[in-house]
């Protein structure tokens, strides 16, 4: 690992599902000697692809987990991080881009800007990620780099400028035209290790003329002295040109575009160069902390290695020797026997083992300075935890975290499975912030909940694979919400007498719809009708509410509780009395305040050939969604819809069979919208029969 | 459905959107001074009076057409505040389909089969189509004609902009500037928005199918794009 920051680059690789990100980052591991044979995603060797370490990721093709790993590339050390692409996983892509300090953003060269590049751009909006683009499969049948550099452009917003151009395409594909260097590169010998630089050919030359101009005109607002060179008409020397892509990139106003086919070996080494040359080192970055001794006031981290320890935990994972912690290294060193400390505990560790990672392999260090991404071993921590040494006390910013909109009913199969089942979701929900668990008491269901049915889905073949725990799967179940609509007034009175000391407590005031926010509680009480000490006991009462609505059971949302008046009683007024009191007034207004079931709303993308967009769009229109709109370009459309969660269950084989495999869909959740009356009505007969069983 | 006021107090009452199914009408101006915004509000105006709308954007992307809606909302929000802000929203959603398409992308043939998967299979039955970016330097007479016999059938009314170019000087007889002059026979209604130093006035050359006599007394707000008296 490089000590000299300069020579540092923390990389994400994101893209849409299938476009070939495992097998770019395999050729990458390959080229920098990483790994001495490539094995394919769905290879007939049966290997795998090195960065898909889980036996469910390599069976299924796709990445599920962001695996780091660490290569060298000429005198620049490089971490990457292989990031999910289906939207099912994106707390995975959103954790690796808070700590890395620039992205690859690999799109197919026949699909395009699809709905998740469209969601992962907007990932890396958020975290100011400079990126630059590889379109990938440029042998593929239908292939236009073209296109999806203006698709760039329109659907992104991106100053998408092709620092290269494909020498042929689809099966044709030889190599690129650098139009910085203006030669024609090709990749020869085994595997396309040996890089050959040529005269451009003479049919490409008109166009490369052209592209470089056009390139050279975007890539000189960065940089008044190419502009001037432009100007002498003399030659450009490459230098200058590298400084202003390097610049526009790390600005966030430019995004280069690279391309080549990963799968046939080209391109991939002049991606790296692209990497190591406009890519941001960490001192590029302004990374924030917030200093938890200060009010959380907003610090910015030095990057220096001289000063104390600040450290992101940014991902867990259970391996055999204990618990893995993936963390990132913003400024200070961190070494082996090193005692840190975890700010939101505020317990100090001692660092025990210090590895890097590759893929499921691991190397031992002793240290990591500032800017490096490691793993510690035996660390006791949760995800996007905040490491520190010295007398600081800072937290990095917390991380976005979307709340779980589908949940399902595990049982074990057998008793074994049952120890098992608490130990998996013990780590499962330390892992991933967005998987949830939790006993139904009522029932004694053990409920598991998360982002989408696929990301459940893979976290029960986790259970049975890792954990060797069979379960038994309910119907997946769609988090409702219940909310009220209208102003309701309430007075009352508990009372009980039965022997002992009474109870005694009297609660008057009004509900109320809550525009933002979740729950607020008003103490509008004057003249002591209810004493102090009781006040907190009325709003726990509400608040214990809040739990159950009385509709379907659903959590309720958007409430406040005004109390106005009441009454006690010297003797059998208490803390108890007084919750008791607020659940009972709480019900009572709760019937006359309009209340809702609401559910979820998902913002769903389907794409596929324009052929066939009347059926998507009656296939939408069937389960209560609301079509906002269509995209057709050339034979390919957009649909954009908004749906009811539960009306996407098994979505993915209705739209396979009707689109004879050629759409595919992606989702991420929108908003809570009230349910129709009719779905209410049965939803509440549901729960109704439920109690009664 | 207690938005009235909201659609009485309308300048645009002065356009008499209300009443002919079959109407085709025409917004022109020159590149920037707000036709875009004036479609949404001829938009917006059906849907509070309980009309669907199908937007068709060409040239431009689903994102940006769905922003004009929301910021247009906005400012018909703050400006005439309703009791229930929410379902109002709500009902421009469910009354509202945008389709993009790309420059070269739309034709007659296209439209004719995407409304026809619409209404037949019954999932959105506009009453009014909106056509933003229409070529219509690309296209002739008897191209319009077509695209007006189609929405005659379908008993839509539709709604077209154009753009003029300051360089062009040629209009027809009723007032109508190039690349539209030779087809303004086929539109009942036809405004211009003209730019002046400090404001956009609205000019209606056409209405009811000849030439206008008179001024529309109105002006687009060159901070909001909203239609006002002038």
């Amino acid at each position: 690992m490089n000590k000299d920051l300069k020579f540092v680059r923390n990389i994400g690789i994101s893209a849409h599902i299938d476009s070939g990100k495992t097998t770019l980052t395999e050729r990458i591991l390959f080229y920098t000697q990483r790994i001495h044979a490539i094995h394919e995603v769905r290879g007939k060797d049966g290997v795998g692809a090195t960065m898909d370490s889980m036996e469910l990721e390599r069976e299924r093709g796709i990445t599920i987990q962001s695996a780091a790993t660490y290569c060298s590339w000429k005198d620049t050390s490089i971490n990457i991080i292989d990031t999910p692409g289906h939207v099912d996983f994106t707390v995975e892509v959103e954790r690796a881009l808070r700590v890395l300090d620039g992205a690859v953003l690999v799109l197919c060269s026949v699909g395009g800007v699809q709905s998740q590049s469209i969601t992962v751009d907007r990932q890396m909006t958020r975290y100011s990620v400079p990126r630059i683009a590889f379109i990938n499969k440029c042998d593929r049948t239908g292939a236009n780099p073209e296109r999806v550099v203006r698709q760039l452009r329109e659907k992104l917003n991106l100053n998408a400028i092709m620092l290269q151009i494909p020498i042929g395409l689809e099966a044709d594909l030889d190599g690129v035209v650098d139009l910085i260097t203006m030669e024609a590169v090709y990749f020869e010998g085994e595997q396309g290790r040996d890089i050959r630089r040529a005269e451009i050919p003479a049919h490409l030359l008109e166009q490369a003329k052209a592209k470089r101009e056009e390139m050279l005109d975007a890539v000189s607002m960065f940089s008044d002295e190419l502009m001037e060179a432009m100007l002498e008409e003399g030659d450009i020397p490459a230098e200058l040109i590298h400084d202003a892509i390097r610049k526009g990139t790390l600005s966030l106003q430019l995004a280069p575009v690279m391309m080549g086919s990963a799968y046939k070996n080209k391109g991939v080494q002049e991606l790296l160069d692209a990497v190591q040359m406009y890519l941001p080192c960490p001192t590029d970055v302004e990374n924030i902390a917030l200093d938890l001794d200060n009010n959380e006031a907003e610090v910015k981290v030095s990057n220096n290695t001289a000063d104390p320890l600040v450290a992101l935990a940014f991902k867990l994972e259970d391996g055999r020797y204990g618990q893995l912690t993936y963390v990132r290294t913003y400024q200070g060193e961190v070494r082996k026997g090193d005692f840190i400390i975890n700010t939101r505990t505020g317990k100090k560790v001692k660092v025990g083992r210090l590895v890097r990672m590759h893929a499921n392999e691991m190397e031992e260090i002793d240290e990591a300075g500032s800017g490096d991404i490691i793993a510690l071993f035996g660390v006791e921590c949760a995800s996007g935890d905040t490491f520190c040494g010295g007398n600081i006390n800072w937290s990095m910013t917390s991380m976005h975290i979307p709340a779980p909109v589908i949940s399902l009913a595990i049982k074990p199969k057998d008793t074994k499975a049952q120890d098992n089942i608490s130990k998996a979701l013990n780590r499962f929900c330390k892992e991933d912030p967005t998987f949830k668990s939790f006993v139904d008491h009522e029932t004694g269901e053990t409920i598991i909940s998360g982002m989408g049915e696929l990301h459940l889905d893979v976290y029960i073949e986790r259970m049975k694979r890792e954990y060797k725990a069979e379960v038994e799967v309910g119907a997946p179940r769609v988090a409702y919400r219940e909310a009220i609509t209208q102003r309701a007034e309430f007075d009352y009175t508990h009372k009980k007498q039965t022997g002992g000391s009474g109870q005694f407590g009297r609660v008057a005031g009004y509900m109320e719809p809550l525009p933002e926010g979740n729950y607020e509680f008003v103490d509008d009480i004057v003249g002591g009708s209810i004493p102090r000490e009781f006040i907190s006991s009325c709003d726990k009462g509400f608040q214990a509410s809040m739990d159950k609505g009385l509709l379907t059971g659903a959590p309720i949302n958007g409430v406040r509780m005004v109390i106005n008046d009441g009454s006690y009683h010297t003797v059998d007024s208490s803390d108890m009395a007084f919750q008791q009191a607020a659940k009972g007034a709480f019900k009572e207004a709760y019937r006359k305040a309009g209340a809702v079931i609401m559910e979820p709303i998902m913002k769903v993308a389907v794409e596929g050939p324009s052929e066939f967009q009347g059926s998507i769009m009656g296939s939408l229109n069937q389960r209560r969604g609301i079509i906002v709109g269509t995209s057709e370009e050339a034979s390919y459309t957009v649909v954009e819809a908004e749906m009811p969660l539960s009306e996407m269950f098994g979505y993915s084989t209705v739209l396979r069979s009707l689109t004879q495999g050629k759409a595919e869909f992606s989702m991420e959740f929108a908003a809570y919208r009230q349910v129709p009356k009719g779905v209410a009505e049965q939803l509440i007969k549901d729960f109704e029969a439920s109690k009664k069983n | 459905m207690g938005y009235e006021p909201l659609v009485k107090q309308n300048p645009l009452r002065v356009l008499k959107l209300t009443g002919n199914d079959k109407k085709m009408g025409l917004i022109m101006a020159r590149a920037g001074l707000g036709k875009t915004a004036l479609l949404v509000q001829i938009a917006l105006d059906a849907i509070l009076r309980g009309k669907r709308v199908l937007h068709i954007s060409i040239g431009e992307s689903l994102d940006k057409t769905k922003l004009w809606y929301d910021d247009m909302l906005h400012v018909i929000l703050q400006e005439c505040p309703v009791a229930k802000p929410h379902e109002l929203i709500d009902m421009v959603r469910q009354h509202r389909m945008i389709m993009t398409f790309k420059v070269g992308g739309f034709d007659r043939e296209r439209l004719a089969e995407r409304l026809h998967d619409l209404i037949q299979q019954n999932i959105f039955t506009p009453d009014c189509v909106v056509i933003d970016g229409f070529d219509f330097a690309a296209a002739d007479h008897a191209k319009l004609e077509d695209i007006r016999q189609l929405m005659d059938e379908l008993k839509l009314q539709t709604w077209f902009s154009a753009t003029s170019h300051r360089d062009d000087t040629r209009v027809s007889p009723s007032g109508v500037p190039a690349p539209c002059h030779e087809m303004d026979d086929l539109f009942e209604t036809v405004a211009l928005l003209k730019s002046y130093q400090d404001h956009i006035e609205l000019e209606i050359l056409r209405d009811n199918g000849a030439k206008a006599e008179g001024s529309s007394n109105l002006c687009l707000d060159p901070a909001t794009m909203m239609v006002k008296q002038a």
